[in-house]
């Protein structure tokens, strides 16, 4: 019997165009892993919330079709009805926490399921052994990593021990070893998974079988060797691939930005300690490491957002930075008058910014109402307007889909030339794409290139 | 210290703060409160010391040149449309510092309590209300999320060489950050009732027992209401 079936569902969400599911069916069986791909704005994340019966109760807006979990019809049953039976992990971690405690944060579902009280704290204890991260229990959540945060909210998904769990975009903050090992423990839970990511490799590797969904159609629905045909044919950017090697020095070109001898701490304890990085004219320096390991801190210092605590930095020239989910944080009412902010409101040049990066035409709308890779886009332009000599970006892909990644990575090497460029990723594939060199910052070791 | 007994004691300080006549009691009220935000790290008590400080001097400062009370005039100054002769007596004064005092009061019992008390325990204590007792603890929390949006705000601008400054500057800030804070409680809202919020039947976790003295703070802090009104 099939754990989950979605019968010719099509739903769009309120004031809202075009559809965002149309006439999708599928079958899902316990045990299953799921590899659901496609591009930004496809409908993956609203097909996920359909199988956790957020679309249409939470959501509202208009729904055809039957989705059935568990032999429930979600369109009679709320998602808090559903919890238990199924559990969704979403992208950001931190629009997930509710309590302040770690602990807390874990048993507040087994309350909700209405567990038996002398059992909560028992399971609660073991979903965190489980998520690997028992020693953070009596944590305060506000002082966790994000990579951190998110297993914390996958134990607090694994202690209600859901016979369908959904998972939408959960390794996007993650370095590649914590994702790999999320996505290990989410597979091997004997649960059925369905997995979206925009890193395809992983998933790819572990799925039973792959989902392709695109324009709101389901365009594929086969086991993972005919998926990865499939692929090959016709999206062969979602393909498992190997990152291109990078070397890890260079030598060409004017340095603009030196870093030497650099130390920084937060707290009592440096997270920087004597690290060093130059950046030159026309290349562009890939930096990855580890999560919590002081890559955004080591970006953020290179473009004087922060003064080192000992070290010396030396800059050639205006030097930008883009935040990581930079589309959070765009402040005015049009996208022009936006990217114009850092020109002196030369909304001529803010123009032709706008129509570097694809977003031509977007002059006068409300940057929220744009979808998330145009956010990016535009706050790409933000930063490039100013025509920097150093520009930073943190965590450039975040979100992004490979289609919009490789055209990312051409706009950042047909600017390059002109600037010294360093991306802070996690993303190995896209650094291999994208830089001449990688320097990779390693838990209490120094970047040195 | 419990959090329940802890926020009882809280509250009833700041009730005693509200209806004692006496000034020298509200001052030692809001100087007992202030000591106690001292203890919460420096980094999270600023905003919250800033603000409670900041609008306490407003009061005091405000409150004497738009009442009119008292003969003992201390300065005058021009008269303005709406508001009349301006002027500051020695009673208003002391009525305006008697104010202040009040709200300081108030405001470090608040701030002691976000700053101090583990709202998860005191969530799980609720017997009841649970859902309005939750709906104030993610309220608690909305303040140095904001703060955390705020900061992150600011450097994303300077990041794009945007230098963030005055009042003006900031004032920007005010509707993204809104339309920013509503998305954040859309999607936690989302995700509650995907981890089964609001679903009956719901159970809690055992919590600790209260010792000695949170049953004193507990039948403390009536008392303390009481005497204030009885003084």
């Amino acid at each position: 019997m099939a754990l989950a079936r979605v019968e010719r569902l099509g739903f769009s969400y309120p004031d809202a165009g075009a559809e965002a599911l149309s006439d999708v069916s599928l079958r899902i069986d316990p045990g299953e892993v799921i590899a659901l791909l496609g591009p930004s704005g496809s409908g993956k994340s609203t097909l996920l919330r359909a199988l956790a019966g957020l679309v249409p109760h939470f959501h509202g807006g208009r729904f055809e079709g039957r989705v059935e979990v568990t032999g429930r019809d979600t369109r009679r049953c709320r998602p808090a009805e559903l919890a238990g039976a199924v559990s969704s992990l979403f992208q950001d971690p931190e629009d997930q926490v509710v309590f302040g405690r770690v602990l807390n944060e874990v048993a507040f579902g087994l309350e909700n399921l209405g567990t038996l009280p002398t059992f909560i704290w028992p399971r609660a204890h073991s979903a965190l052994a489980e998520a690997g991260i028992p020693h953070l229990a009596e944590r305060r959540t506000e002082t966790l990593s994000a990579g951190e945060l998110q297993r914390v909210c996958l134990a607090s998904v694994l202690a209600l021990e859901p016979a369908l769990l959904l998972l939408d975009e959960p390794t996007s903050q993650l370095d590649p070893a914590g994702a790999e090992a999320l996505l290990d423990l989410a597979c091997e839970l004997g649960a059925a998974v369905v997995v979206s990511e925009q890193r395809p490799t992983l998933p790819l590797e572990r799925c039973d079988r792959v989902l392709f969904i695109e324009g709101g159609r389901l365009l594929l629905d086969a086991p993972r060797e005919q998926a990865l045909r499939w692929l090959g044919g016709h999206r062969p950017e979602y393909l498992p691939r190997e990152a291109t090697t990078l070397p890890e020095n260079g030598d060409a070109g004017q340095a603009l930005c030196r870093l030497e001898g650099v130390t920084f701490g937060y707290g009592a304890e440096p997270i920087l300690a004597d690290a060093s990085l130059s950046l030159r004219r026309g290349e562009v320096v890939a930096l990855t490491g580890p999560n919590g390991v002081g890559k955004t801190t080591l970006a953020k210092i290179a473009t004087g957002l922060l003064q080192p605590q000992a070290g010396r930095v030396q800059r050639l020239g205006r030097a930008c930075y883009l935040s990581q989910d930079p589309g959070r944080y765009l402040v005015t009412e049009q996208a022009a008058e936006e990217v114009a902010l850092a020109v002196d409101g030369d909304l001529e040049r803010a123009h032709r910014a706008l129509a570097e990066v694809g977003l031509a035409g977007f002059e006068r709308r409300h940057p929220r109402d744009l979808s998330s890779g145009e956010r990016e886009r535009l706050a790409l332009a933000a930063v490039l307007v100013a025509d920097p000599e150093i520009v930073v970006l943190d965590e450039p892909t975040r979100g992004v889909d490979p289609p919009r990644k490789a055209e990312l990575a051409e706009l950042i090497r047909r600017e390059a030339p002109r600037r010294a460029t360093l991306v802070v990723t996690h993303d190995l594939v896209f650094a291999g794409d994208v830089a001449d060199r990688r320097v990779t910052l390693g838990a209490r070791e120094h970047a040195r290139a | 210290m419990s959090p329940v007994p802890a926020a009882a004691l809280l509250a009833s300080l700041a009730a005693v703060a509200l209806v004692a006549d006496r000034a020298w009691i509200v001052a030692g009220i809001a100087a007992a409160l202030l000591a106690l935000c001292l203890r919460a790290p420096r980094s999270r008590r600023w905003l919250y010391l800033t603000g409670t400080l900041g609008s306490a001097l407003s009061v005091f400062v405000l409150s004497p040149l738009v009442s009119h009370q008292g003969y003992h005039v201390i300065w005058e100054g021009p008269r303005i449309p709406v508001l009349g002769l301006l002027d500051v007596t020695s009673e208003e004064l002391a009525a305006g510092g008697t104010q202040a005092l009040r709200l300081a009061a108030v405001g470090l019992a608040f701030a002691a309590y976000a700053l101090l008390l583990d709202l998860d325990r005191l969530l799980q204590a609720a017997g009841f209300a649970r859902r309005s007792v939750l709906a104030a603890g993610l309220a608690t929390r909305l303040v140095p999320t904001l703060e955390r949006d705020a900061a992150g705000f600011v450097e994303a601008l300077r990041g794009r060489g945007v230098e963030v400054g005055g009042i003006r500057g900031r004032a920007r800030l005010l509707s993204p950050l809104l339309a920013g804070s509503l998305e954040r409680s859309l999607n936690l809202a989302e995700a509650m009732e995907a981890r089964g919020f609001g679903r009956p039947g719901r159970t809690r976790a055992p919590s600790l027992p209260w010792s000695k003295l949170d049953r004193l703070a507990i039948a403390a802090a009536p008392l303390l209401v009481l005497g204030a009104l009885w003084l």
